[in-house]
């Protein structure tokens, strides 16, 4: 059984556009990626996913269940947002007892263990804290239940790098622990670094599904030449080659092809430097995006 | 029952507010009793020569006015007025302080149905206001009995404070069906203030008299304190439908809200 | 003037629900009054009963002194409940359009646009003022169309209109009160009902002050005490000295606005 599965998910809001047919499964264990550019419908989904908005047609389940019906599956999903508000007048500590009581289970060390991962002060009242310290109370809100399915979204906005950092080393321990990890984002590297597999989503069609070594491997490659003298326009002129920017002695592309094709083409010129490299996730993203997909 | 005491927790402040309010009403008005009681005569004679419709826009019973019943009927539309206004702003900002101060995506992720959260949310509302009718049933049987001039029927003087709870029952439904019909509201004050008070007017001016189809519209004239008075009863057409509106405004809320979509904060 | 006009169109359609809530209530108050009318001729007329009635009872039920078989004398007693729409609106706009910002969170988006602050603060008055003078005009002139297709007495034109100025004042309070409660509580969110908390302590001190002489001391507390309903419906208009010293509350709240929101830390 597959711990997430999207089927032909489409959500209308009235005239304006929502998702059209998403459809995605994600197993036990994994790290899924969930990318697109704002506005493009990752939102919408993981809202529908978690029964907070109802679909216009399709299905999403959680282990199974749909988390409107059974909303008692939602007791094994951790579910951090975007942006993080809650109530009023109460301090950390009351916020995540509070949250504690929905689940069948003492989560006392372990908000205190978390706590002290994210370096969070429990006796402070929730409306004192910025809006870094507001996302670790959702963090910790999110995690202290030992979820079987976290599902984060952009999760890292507004804390500082020394934090992301500890914020994914919990994650990739708690994924080791055997959690599944759903996690949208709009910034790559983190994507990147984290994630087996990718969906990748634009005005609300997933375009692309892919093992996150496939999506980077495949066929391409960063290439950036340095010519003696001005290099020819006309090398480049071939097929599978993208991202041209060329400028005097200098070039840098992206490739996809037989890669014997283009060296045989390179071994013409004279050249004082050449690196090719996987090209990051950004370029492929960049590339998705840019042109028609 | 952790999100029913989480809910009566947030509420404490604002429940001891209304509940001495709702005191402090009955206080002031009830020290004068004496004073009128003094003039009981001369008033009820006086009062013999008004016409009918006058009688009922005061809701001035003739025949009981100077007694601590008829005199309390008076007084304790002011209490029910406040007390609907309590019971509406109840009902409107339980279901939408939820969106309106964003803790949406908190609650509606946790393993709670909708249903028990509109459940837990309407008895610790519920349980708001029985507090207050309670203490201040209190309140005013202390106040009454210091005040009084003559004995009275602790029976009756229950049965118009009872009305207080029925009022406040209606207003609290129809707050909190009103309320998931709205997105997002932005404040809750102005709509329940307008709803309560334009019932009051209404009762006050419109429903006078014999006039019996317009005292349907404002729930204030659905209980008639002279009526309660001398028959020791409630009118049942009006009882029966103050309980329709009830009854139907909560299985419309349970029903809406369990099919509203929860949007992204904006 | 971009920040007034901004201000007008959020509370535009408030405004004409509160229009049309305030004709209604004049509209159904007036009508009512065929009935007190036609009533009287059935019995010995009314002013020979207040007259004899204790003025405790009188003031319960607010018409101490008006003589009620009179359209102008029943004005007064109506204008009671009018005076008190009008109020809840002012004392609720003038809370909520200085407490907006921080309740919708977008404090940071205006402040960081270059205006003072006190233009801020300029503007939304500005644009309260605009809907209280709306709301005034709309009871003036659902008065003046009502009123004769149920009175036959004589012209009480010069009455309404002194009503409607000293309803105009009382606006100005509370609208000025409701603004300075804004800008000074820590949560502004919360500023709505303390003023109609402060406005109903009032209403109900304007009920109970003239039971008894003891008492009248507290009606410098409610604005509602501030005019005499009597007396302007008896045609004597509006006493100046309590019109300038109402003003200059006014003035005092709406200085107080200024100095707090300047001063105030924003929730952001």
């Amino acid at each position: 059984m597959s711990v997430i599965e999207i089927k032909n998910l489409t959500k209308n809001y009235g005239k304006a556009r929502g998702i059209i047919d998403v459809s995605l499964t994600v197993e036990q264990g994994e790290i899924f990626g969930f990318i697109g550019p704002n506005g493009a419908g990752k939102s919408t989904t993981i809202r529908t996913l978690l029964g907070l908005i109802y679909p216009t047609s399709g299905s999403a389940r959680i282990f199974g269940k749909c988390c409107t019906t059974n909303p008692e599956v939602r007791e094994d999903v951790g579910y951090l947002p975007s942006e993080v508000f809650y109530y009023d007048g109460m301090r950390v500590i009351d916020l995540l007892r509070y949250s504690a009581s929905f689940y069948k289970k003492d989560c006392t060390k372990r908000i205190n263990e978390l706590a002290e991962i994210m370096d969070l002060d429990l006796k402070k009242r929730i409306d004192d804290l910025s809006f870094g310290n507001k996302k670790k109370v959702g963090i910790v809100q999110g995690l202290i239940h030992e979820p079987r399915l976290i599902i984060l979204d952009e999760p890292t906005a507004g804390l500082d790098p020394l934090m992301q950092q500890r914020f994914f080393e919990l994650i990739a321990s708690e994924n080791k622990k055997g959690a599944t990890v759903f996690l949208s984002s709009h910034i790559l590297r983190e994507v990147q670094k984290m994630c087996e597999r990718v969906a990748l989503i634009k005005d609300g069609r997933i375009i692309k599904l892919e093992k996150m070594s496939e999506l980077q491997g495949n066929n391409f490659k960063r290439i950036k030449v340095e010519g003696q003298s001005d290099l020819d326009k006309t090398i480049f002129d071939m097929p599978g080659v993208s991202k041209l920017e060329n400028g005097g002695k200098t070039a840098s592309f992206l490739y996809r092809g037989d890669i014997n094709n283009i060296i045989r083409k390179l071994a013409q010129t004279e050249l004082s430097n050449l690196s090719i490299d996987e090209p990051d996730l950004e370029e492929i993203f960049m590339h998705y995006y840019s042109k028609d997909g | 029952m952790n999100m029913y005491l989480h809910e009566l927790k947030s509420m404490r402040k604002s429940t001891i507010m209304w509940t001495c309010s709702m005191i402090a009403i009955a206080l002031v008005y009830l020290s004068l009793y004496p004073a009128i009681f003094s003039d009981g005569a001369h008033f009820k004679d006086m009062l013999a020569g008004y016409p009918a419709s006058i009688r009922a826009v005061l809701g001035v019973t003739l025949d009981s006015v100077t007694t601590l019943l008829g005199f309390y009927s008076m007084i304790i539309a002011f209490v029910v007025l406040c007390g609907g206004i309590q019971a509406m702003n109840l009902g409107m900002s339980m279901l939408s302080k939820e969106t309106r101060e964003r803790t949406a995506d908190f609650l509606l992720v946790k393993p709670v149905s909708r249903a028990a959260v509109v459940t837990a949310k309407i008895l610790a509302g519920l349980t708001v206001f029985l507090i207050t009718d309670v203490v201040y049933y209190a309140g005013a049987s202390v106040i009454a009995s210091i005040v009084k001039q003559s004995s009275y029927s602790g029976g009756l003087f229950f049965m118009i404070n009872l009305t207080l709870f029925f009022v406040q029952l209606i207003f609290f439904a129809i707050g909190a069906v009103v309320s998931v019909f709205f997105d997002r509201l932005r404040s809750v004050l102005p709509v329940s203030l307008g709803t309560v008070f334009g019932c009051y007017i209404i009762g006050a001016l419109v429903a006078a008299g014999k006039d019996d189809w317009a005292r349907f519209i404002s729930p204030f004239r659905y209980f008639d304190y002279s009526y309660i008075i001398q028959n020791s009863r409630y009118e049942t057409p009006y009882l029966a439908t103050g309980a329709v509106i009830v009854i139907v405004s909560v299985v419309t809320c349970y029903f809406v809200y369990a099919r509203k979509d929860i949007h992204a904060v904006s | 003037m971009n920040m007034v006009l901004r201000e007008l169109k959020a509370s535009s359609r408030a405004l004409i629900i509160w229009s049309v809530s305030m004709f209604l209530c004049v509209l159904t108050g007036t009508i009512k009054f065929t009935a007190y009318t036609t009533a009287t001729s059935t019995g010995p007329s009314i002013n020979e009963l207040l007259k004899t009635m204790p003025t405790s009872i009188k003031a319960l039920f607010g018409f101490a002194s008006f003589d009620m078989a009179t359209m102008a004398g029943y004005l007064a007693l109506l204008f009671i409940y009018v005076e008190l729409v009008a109020a809840i609106h002012a004392a609720l706009l003038g809370a909520g359009i200085i407490a907006k910002e921080e309740s919708d969170k977008t404090t940071e988006y205006l402040m960081t646009k270059p205006v003072s602050r006190a233009a801020i603060v300029t503007s939304k008055l500005v644009a309260a003022l605009l809907n209280v003078v709306v709301i005034n005009v709309v009871t003036l002139v659902s008065f003046l169309v009502v009123i004769p297709l149920y009175s036959k007495g004589n012209d009480i034109s010069g009455e309404v209109l002194m009503l409607t100025l000293s309803m105009f004042v009382v606006q100005l309070i509370f609208l000025s009160l409701g603004a300075v409660l804004a800008a000074w509580m820590r949560h502004p969110r919360t500023s709505g009902s303390v003023a109609t908390g402060v406005l109903f302590t009032a209403y109900f001190v304007a009920r109970i002050t003239d039971m008894s002489d003891k008492l009248r001391f507290l009606n410098v507390i409610s604005p509602f005490k501030y005019f005499d309903l009597g007396r302007m419906v008896a045609g004597n208009g509006l006493n100046t000295g309590i019109v300038l010293l109402s003003l200059a509350l006014v003035a005092a709240f709406t200085a107080l606005t200024y100095v707090f929101y300047q001063k105030r830390d924003l929730n952001i």
